[in-house]
Parts: C-alpha cells; sequence; structure tokens
C-alpha cells in the first residue's frame, strides 16, 4: 500500500500506522514534492505531484497494490486512481483506495482567512513559525498527541518547502477535479474524524463518496484531521477489515417477480417489447458515469430521487442514472418550460441551488442531511420558497424544475418491469408478434380479471 | 406503410401540388387531389413505420411523437411531445386518441350567439357533407342513435365500453347526465378499407396513443394514404421542409427541403402547408410568408382538458379497451353556465406511464406517498373534458432566439386561461367531481391539462384579419393553402381532428374547382 501524507507532513505519518498493518499489508509511505525528503522537489500542481507518484510506483513494479491517501494526499491518489481506471499501463494492478481525511476532487472547502492565514505563518520568522506550526497541529487533532509524534509532526511542517505548501493552498486544494475523476470503481475506505471541522464526516458524504461507486465510509469517533497520527491502530484495524470483508460491488438489484417474469415471457408479450423490458431491466448493472452533471451534482440528484420517489429495497432502479443518461442523450419530451434553460443546464443548476440552500440554512450540503431535514427542503421547494441568492435558479423556477423532475423520476420507474410487476399492469400482454391473431381484452367489467392477468403486489398481499 | 410501388416524381418537375406534412390536414386533401389526377407530392419530415413495429409500450412509442424541443410559457403552459403533435408518415394520428365528435353547430357561432370568441366563416352545413364522407371512409364506430343529434348515423357498431366508461355511465344516470357510446374512429369489425386492405377489428389493447398495431384504429397511414398512394401520390419521409422560393408574382414555385442530410428542392405549382398549428405557422414566421395580416402565430389555442381522477374499491383495470369510450354532450351549453361556450365530456382509461406523469405533475406527490398511490393502478378511472378556449391576444406563438438542428429558430408558446376558460374549468371540476362522487369514488383529485394546437393561422374572410380564406387559401400567396387546426379562428368544444379531415377534403374540392 503506497501511502500520501497531508500537507505539511511527510512519510514518517504512517510509522505508527505501518507498524500495526505489518506483516498484513506491506506499507510504502511516499514523500511527496516539496516534502519530507523531497522538499528540494519543486513539483507543486495536482498533476505533477500525481506525475512523481506514479514514477515511485513503477518503480516498485508490485502486481497487487492499494493507495492510501491522507487529506492532501488523497487528492492525489484519486487522480492516480482514475489513471489506472483508464487503463494507464504503469499502474496496473490497482485494487484499493484508502481515503484519510480526504481533500476532495472538488476545490477543498476552506475559509479565505484561514487560507491566508496559513499561507502568512509559513513564510515569517523562525519563531513564528516554530510557534504557528504546532497550533496547527494541535488544532487538527482531537485528544493531544504524545510529546514525540507531535515534534515529529511538527517538525515535518518545518521541513516543508514553503513554496509546496503555499502552492497547495493556492492552486492544488482549489483545482477543480470533479469531473475529471468522475465515479471510480475501485473498492474505497474512506475515514473520517468526528472532530474534523473541513474535512470531517459530512464533507466526506458531500464532496467525496460522490466520486466512489464501491465505498464504505466509517466516521471515527473524537479523532479530528490527522488520522494516521492521532489513531493509527483504528486506522490499521479498518484496513485489515477491508481485506478481510471485501466491498460489495454496487449494482442494480431490481428483480423483476417470477410470475411477472413469466408472463413477459409468454406468447403474450411481442419480441420488441420483451428485449426493451429486458434491458431496463439489465441496465445499471455497471456503475454509471455521469456525462452532463458531475459526480457531485448527480449525488444530489440521487439523493433527492430517494427521497421523492422511494423504492422498497426489491424495486431498487437506479432512476438517477436514467435520468442522466437521458440528459446526456439530449432526447427530451418535447418541451420545456420557457422559463428554465435546457433540460441539462437545468438540473445541474437546480441541483446547485438545492445544495446552496442546504449549506445557507443548515451548514452541511443536502446529501449529508438528516432526512427530515431534505423533506423540510423539498416542501420548500415544491412550494416556490427555498430560499435562494442572484445566479441560482429562483424559488418559482425550482417548483417548476421539481415538476419536471417528478415526472422524469415517474416515468422512469414505470417502464421499468418491476414497477409494472408491482402495480400489476396487464397491458404489455395485450399480444404477441402475431399482428393477426392477437388476443387482446375482451373482459370489461369491474373485478373481473382475465384468468392470465397479473395481480398487484398489494393485491398479493392481501 | 407500403410505399415500394408508388409512383415517384422527379424533383425538377413541376408537380401540381407539394404536400408539406402527413396528419389528418394533409392526407385527405392528398388523397382526393390524387384521385383527381393531379400530380402530388407529400414531404413528411418524420419516419415510414411499419405498424407491426408498435409494441405496446408508453416508452417505445416516444419515436411516433414530435420531441423536437418547444418553449412553453404563459400562465398554463402547454405541455408538447406525447401530449401532442406527432411525427412518422400519418402525422399525429399514429398517436391521436381516435375520439371523433363532430363540431356542434352553436359552436361555430359563438360570437353570434354570445358577444364572445369568434364566428366560422361557414356553417355546420358546410362541414357536414365531409364529415359524412370522413366517417363512411374510415370507418367510425358509434351508437345507432345519437342523443344530441337524431339524424346523426355512425357505419359501425360501438366498440366495447371498458371499465370507466361503466361507472362513469351508471353514475351520470342517476344524476340524469345523459351519455352515449362515443364516436371512435376506430373499427369495431374487420372493414374494407377503399383504396387498402381489410382493416382487422379492434383488439382492444388500450394503445391508442402508442401506434395501432393492427389498423384498427383509423391513423392515415391505413385510410387516405394507401388511397392517394394507390391513385399516384407520392410520399417521400424523413423530408424536412425549411424554405420556399418564388416568383415575381409572390407565387412559390419550389419548396426546399433537407432529407437525409441532403439540400432539395421540389419545383411544384402549388403549396399545401398541413404541419400543424405549431409547425406550420414556425415555417411561416421564419421564412416571412403569408403574413401581411400580422395574425401568423396570434391566437393559439388549446382546449381546456381538465381530467377528474377517484379510486375504486374494485379492480377497474383501466388500460383494458378503447380508452375512452363514453361520451356526454350535455354540457357543450350548460343550463347554468357562466361561461360563453361549454365542453364535451368522456370516461378516461390511461396507461401507467402517461398516468404517472399526470400524478407526478398536477397531483404534487412526492415520496411514499407517490409510489404508494401509483401502486394502486388497477384502481382508478378517471373523467376528461374537451372544453372551449376562446381565442385571446395574449396567447402567441412565436419565434426563440434558439435554433434547432435544422438552424430555424424553435417555436415559444405561451398560453394562458383566461376568465371565460377559468369559469368553464371551475363548472367542468364541479360536474366531474359530482359524477365521481355518485359513482363511489374515493380520493378524487383534479388534474389541470390543456390539450391539442389549434389557431395560429386563422381563417377568416377578409385578409386583414385572417390568414387564410374560408377554404384554406392564403390571401397573400395565391398558390399557398393551409390544412390543419392552426386555421381553426376558435377552438370548438369537440375535439379537432375529425374537423380537421373535413375541412381537408373542402379544400381539396375548392383547389380543385379553381383551377
Amino acid at each position: 500500500m503506497f501511502c500520501l501524507h497531508f500537507l505539511g507532513g511527510s512519510a514518517r505519518e504512517w510509522e505508527d500506522t505501518k507498524r500495526y498493518l505489518d506483516p498484513h499489508l506491506i506499507c510504502i509511505p511516499l514523500d511527496l514534492p516539496g516534502f519530507g525528503d523531497a522538499a528540494h522537489i519543486a513539483r507543486t500542481s495536482v498533476d505533477e505531484m500525481a506525475d512523481y507518484v506514479i514514477d515511485r510506483i513503477a518503480e516498485r513494479g508490485q502486481s497487487r497494490w492499494w493507495i492510501a491517501g491522507h487529506s492532501m494526499g488523497a487528492k492525489i491518489a484519486l487522480v492516480i486512481a482514475r489513471r489506472a481506471e483508464d487503463g494507464d499501463p504503469k499502474l496496473a494492478g490497482l485494487d484499493g483506495l484508502v481515503l484519510l481525511a480526504g481533500s476532495p476532487p472538488s476545490p477543498e472547502p476552506m475559509s479565505d482567512d484561514k487560507r491566508r492565514d496559513m499561507i502568512a505563518w509559513i513564510s515569517a520568522d523562525e519563531k513564528t513559525r516554530t510557534l504557528r506550526a504546532g497550533a496547527f497541529i494541535d488544532q487538527n487533532t482531537g485528544a493531544p498527541l504524545n510529546e514525540a509524534a507531535r515534534t515529529a509532526a511538527i517538525d515535518d511542517v518545518l521541513r516543508a518547502d514553503p513554496k509546496a505548501w503555499t502552492a497547495w493552498l493556492q492552486e492544488g486544494s482549489r483545482e477543480d477535479w470533479r469531473r475529471r475523476i468522475g465515479i471510480l470503481r475501485t473498492p474505497a475506505l474512506v475515514l473520517s474524524g468526528s472532530k474534523d471541522a473541513d474535512l470531517g464526516p459530512a464533507a466526506q458524504i458531500c464532496l467525496m463518496l460522490p466520486h466512489l461507486a464501491n465505498a464504505r465510509h466509517v466516521v471515527i469517533e473524537g479523532a479530528s484531521h490527522l488520522l494516521p497520527i492521532e489513531c493509527p491502530k483504528a486506522v490499521a484495524d479498518l484496513i485489515c477489515e477491508m481485506r478481510t470483508l471485501p466491498i460489495a460491488v454496487a449494482s442494480d438489484p431490481a428483480c423483476v417477480l417470477d410470475s411477472y417474469a413469466s408472463l413477459i415471457a409468454s406468447h403474450r408479450v411481442n419480441s420488441r417489447l420483451r428485449a426493451a423490458l429486458a434491458a431496463r431491466a439489465s441496465a445499471g448493472s455497471a456503475p454509471y458515469r455521469p456525462c452532463v452533471l458531475d459526480a457531485v451534482e448527480f449525488s444530489i440528484l440521487r439523493a433527492l430521487i430517494d427521497r421523492v420517489l422511494p423504492q422498497s429495497s426489491d424495486t431498487c432502479i437506479d432512476i438517477g442514472a436514467r435520468i442522466e443518461a437521458r440528459l446526456s442523450d439530449g432526447f427530451g419530451d418535447g418541451w420545456r418550460f420557457a422559463d428554465l434553460p435546457s433540460d441539462g443546464e437545468a438540473y445541474a443548476a437546480a441541483l446547485r441551488t438545492l445544495d446552496a440552500a442546504a449549506r445557507a440554512t443548515h451548514g452541511i450540503g443536502f446529501t449529508a442531511l438528516p432526512d427530515e431535514t431534505k423533506e423540510a427542503l423539498i416542501t420548500a421547494v415544491a412550494a416556490g420558497e427555498l430560499p435562494t441568492v442572484a445566479g441560482d435558479l429562483d424559488g418559482r423556477q425550482m417548483t417548476k424544475w421539481f415538476e419536471d423532475l417528478r415526472s422524469d423520476a415517474v416515468r422512469i420507474y414505470l417502464a421499468h418491469p418491476a414497477a409494472l410487476a408491482r402495480l400489476g399492469f396487464s397491458g404489455i400482454g395485450a399480444g404477441g408478434d402475431d399482428v393477426a391473431d392477437m388476443p387482446g381484452f375482451s373482459e370489461f367489467r369491474i373485478n373481473s380479471r382475465e384468468p392470465w392477468e397479473p395481480i398487484s403486489e398489494a393485491e398479493a398481499g392481501r | 406503410m407500403n410505399l415500394d410501388s408508388m409512383r415517384r416524381y422527379a424533383t425538377d418537375e413541376v408537380v401540381d401540388a407539394v404536400v408539406i406534412g402527413t396528419g389528418a390536414g394533409g392526407a385527405p386533401l392528398l388523397a382526393r387531389l390524387a384521385a383527381a389526377g393531379l400530380k402530388v407530392v407529400a414531404l413528411e419530415a418524420g419516419p415510414n413505420f411499419d405498424p407491426v413495429r408498435f409494441a405496446f409500450d408508453e416508452t417505445l412509442a416516444d419515436e411516433i411523437y414530435w420531441t423536437e424541443e418547444r418553449l412553453s410559457g404563459g400562465t398554463t403552459p402547454e405541455a408538447f411531445g406525447a401530449n401532442n403533435s406527432g411525427t412518422g408518415v400519418g402525422g399525429s394520428t399514429l398517436h391521436w386518441g381516435a375520439f371523433t365528435p363532430r363540431a356542434d353547430q352553436r359552436d361555430l357561432k359563438l360570437r353570434t350567439e354570445t358577444g364572445e370568441g369568434i364566428d366560422w366563416p361557414l356553417d355546420y352545413d358546410d362541414l357536414k357533407p365531409f364529415y359524412e364522407q370522413v366517417e363512411g371512409f374510415i370507418g367510425v364506430s358509434g351508437p345507432a342513435a345519437y342523443p344530441w343529434d337524431s339524424q346523426r348515423r355512425y357505419p359501425l357498431s360501438p366498440v366495447p365500453r371498458n371499465a370507466p366508461a361503466r361507472i362513469m355511465a351508471q353514475a351520470c344516470e342517476g344524476l340524469g347526465i345523459r351519455v352515449a357510446d362515443a364516436p371512435a374512429a376506430v373499427v369495431s369489425r374487420d372493414f374494407a378499407q377503399e383504396g387498402g386492405g381489410t382493416r382487422k377489428a379492434c383488439i382492444n389493447c388500450g394503445f391508442c396513443h402508442q401506434g395501432c398495431r393492427n389498423g384498427a384504429k383509423t391513423s392515415m397511414d391505413v385510410t387516405y394514404l394507401p388511397l392517394a398512394v394507390a391513385h399516384g401520390a407520392q410520399i417521400r419521409p424523413m423530408c424536412r421542409v425549411h424554405g420556399t422560393e418564388r416568383d415575381g408574382m409572390g407565387r412559390i414555385t419550389a419548396v426546399t427541403y433537407r432529407q437525409d442530410g441532403t439540400e432539395r428542392r421540389q419545383r411544384c405549382a402549388a403549396v399545401f402547408l398541413c404541419a400543424g398549428a405549431v409547425e406550420s405557422p414556425r415555417l411561416l414566421l421564419h421564412l416571412g410568408l403569408a403574413n401581411g395580416s400580422g395574425q401568423v402565430g396570434r391566437n393559439y389555442m388549446g382546449h381546456v382538458a381538465t381530467q377528474v381522477w377517484g379510486t375504486f374499491a374494485g379492480e377497474v383495470r383501466m388500460n383494458r379497451g378503447y380508452p375512452s369510450s363514453l361520451i356526454s354532450e350535455d354540457m357543450v351549453r350548460p343550463a347554468d353556465a357562466d361561461f360563453a361556450g361549454g365542453y364535451l365530456m368522456q370516461s378516461l382509461g390511461v396507461l401507467p406511464l402517461t398516468f404517472g406523469n399526470t400524478v407526478a405533475r398536477s397531483r404534487g406527490l412526492w415520496g411514499p406517498a407517490l409510489t404508494d398511490y401509483l401502486a394502486r393502478y388497477n384502481h382508478f378511472a378517471g373523467i376528461g373534458i374537451n372544453g372551449e378556449t376562446l381565442p385571446c391576444d395574449a396567447n402567441v406563438l412565436t419565434l426563440s432566439d434558439e435554433v434547432d438542428a435544422f438552424g430555424v429558430p424553435k417555436a415559444r408558446i405561451d398560453f394562458g386561461y383566461g376568465p371565460n376558460e377559468d369559469r368553464l374549468n371551475d363548472h367542468a371540476t364541479r360536474t366531474m367531481t359530482a359524477i365521481w362522487e355518485a359513482a363511489g369514488a374515493s380520493d378524487i383529485w383534479v388534474a389541470q391539462r390543456v390539450a391539442h394546437t389549434l389557431g395560429t393561422c386563422r381563417m377568416g374572410r377578409d385578409g386583414d384579419t385572417a390568414v387564410v380564406d374560408p377554404f384554406g387559401r392564403s390571401f397573400e400567396v395565391p398558390n399557398l393553402w393551409i390544412s390543419d387546426g392552426s386555421t381553426f379562428p376558435s377552438s370548438l368544444s369537440a375535439n379537432p381532428a375529425l374537423t380537421i379531415m373535413a375541412l381537408s377534403l373542402r379544400t381539396a374540392e375548392a383547389f380543385l374547382r379553381s383551377r
């Protein structure tokens, strides 16, 4: 497992974790350019740092490997995972990602004041530097560190090249990699500390998990931002657990009732419809990669649809992926509200508006909100009362867009054979391929089911 | 439809007429002109479908809807796509509901009767022979005796009543509202189609709006278009008209269009624009053609098409049978009306996606309330209306500043109800709710809806206030005729397609007389 450190850290931050992991997993901590023993190397952009690490990985020639990234290192790890999934021959064999208090693909959430302050003191006089480096380490830990660990961490901060430190704060942490990273399918363990301010659980839910199709997120209670230093044993245990309890690969689990599947297979259903129903039932078995929306917007869409059209666990149709695919195809339904932009733009703008309203009213993004808070925001959207700011869609536009969203979701849902089965819909059985001899319907009275007609799940349950 | 052996014309041959659009406005006159021995070419923007491919599925039916984007504004924005225009040889008759009431003669003289709206520049008696001709030719099924017109006879016996029709009929009987089997352009028995083969009897599949698989439902590709082809007309699918060439007299000499990415030009002596009340005015506005009156695009009308839905204890299974198999014309002039005009009522059986879309948009449900409600599909039935909409200055079709794939500006349609539509809608909502209460429905709710595309190229007697004369001929471009819902001066309470077909034949006769 190649291990990448946080801003101001070095390969040394992994020493305790490495000890707990041995002999299960060989840890290979690396110094990033500008830090630790690589402080003299001036390669400060995300791409340049990734290139540097890729060369180190290639030198080792491991056939199977993982990569772990802590904070700043996580963003580099994500870029490397994207290149590995895209087939970079130097990166064959990537089996897992571990992201600790990771800096997400999006610009990192951090106040301008904090950023300015950190840039100021790193180049100040030696006394100030030492004092502020200590404060920096203390601010990023939950319980106080033991003296040796604290001293080593401060020493690492002071070893860093101030240019690299400043470049990360001004540029690297603000680089927007959302679209380039997209959604990774590599199994990923996401760790966050409950006391971490900027990159804690909510930020991981809203900004990191959207990029990971197969992720397990664990919150370490009491910890803050320096997870490998603060709680190396917990980190090591969770990584070992990931090895023994592999993360399930997500799939579209919607399944069609056997009785309805028999109807679909019967001569009453024509071949074109049968093939279309099969295609709808199988779509979504691979992780979906959005094209029009970025991964974060897409995760908000999915979170919203979970509230708008909740499904039972056995008919869990990935409606969000199908809506996004339609937006990508550009295939519309023949009209749009004149005061909304084009469908793709409207979706992206509306999801950003909803997320901004969540942050403005509750301080965290929509996906990390508890259900009842999500529901309150949705009610406000429907009523045209969502608080919005200039540049977003306004309340009235959000109401119209929400009508479109409900329509899109329902039409995708009801096209799926699992949903039709739930309804007990008999229309698909009106006739097979021989149009000269289609049975159609001959019974029209109330409460008079033709013998072959399916019954709804509600009826079946009585 | 089978076009293999149709006659073909060269693009540099001056044909007698080019017909733009093959729906209810274009197909009847194409057949009539061809039968009179004229050289006619129809240009259809959509593909030529084999009905056998239609598949009893709402999503697969997207291919027969006009899904190029239109912008809907105004206070009651209208949905297009599946709700309205179609594409393909046969136009929107591929997906229409085949509900074929005739215009009420009072609706044609609404201004004289009420001081509201506008009179048509023709009478019911002008239309009646064409109605009879169309009904006989396409095979309309209907009741032996029509309660609101003692003289009317339908050529075929009615299709079976579906469950919503049975529920509505029983409730209306108790309330003293007259009902009848709906006139439907769906053949209730095997039908020998003049100009074509035998159309098989309706199998009551309930998928009229998704394309009829066996030709039981009238669409132009199984009725007027085979007749047209038999008489020597050529139909060219996938031909998108975007321009005209004109001579010094202002007459159109050629129509330009794109087919498979290639620009083509058909020379012609006359043009019939039959692209519907959105695409026809859009093309005219784009070309700056025939708009000396300034009326092109004005007085756009959709019908008030409100629905009332309810849940019934027993299984209704409204997907079975012809969807709108019961009609009432009792509200065409309700005794207690506080509005001009009136409305037709029909029973409704609607398929899951279309119904779910209405629930999602109109009922404002989400969450478990939405999924649980949809799961009760087999217990729903509805009633709907088709209500008069008065022409109005605010309701207008314009060109937006966004262009489509052909470089033509997209249409923007602003539509909203005025006080008359609001009062009519209130009356209809009360009436339908009372019927559903009498029927024992629970969880009754109202879906606001607008349907059909009408107006924008109104017919009249005067070129200063109308685009075409009472026969559909442009006042301004002497060899341009318009035949589709765009020429309607007012909306009528009747669903429009039968009247569009009747007017199409009337236009053809006038054109033949004028030669």
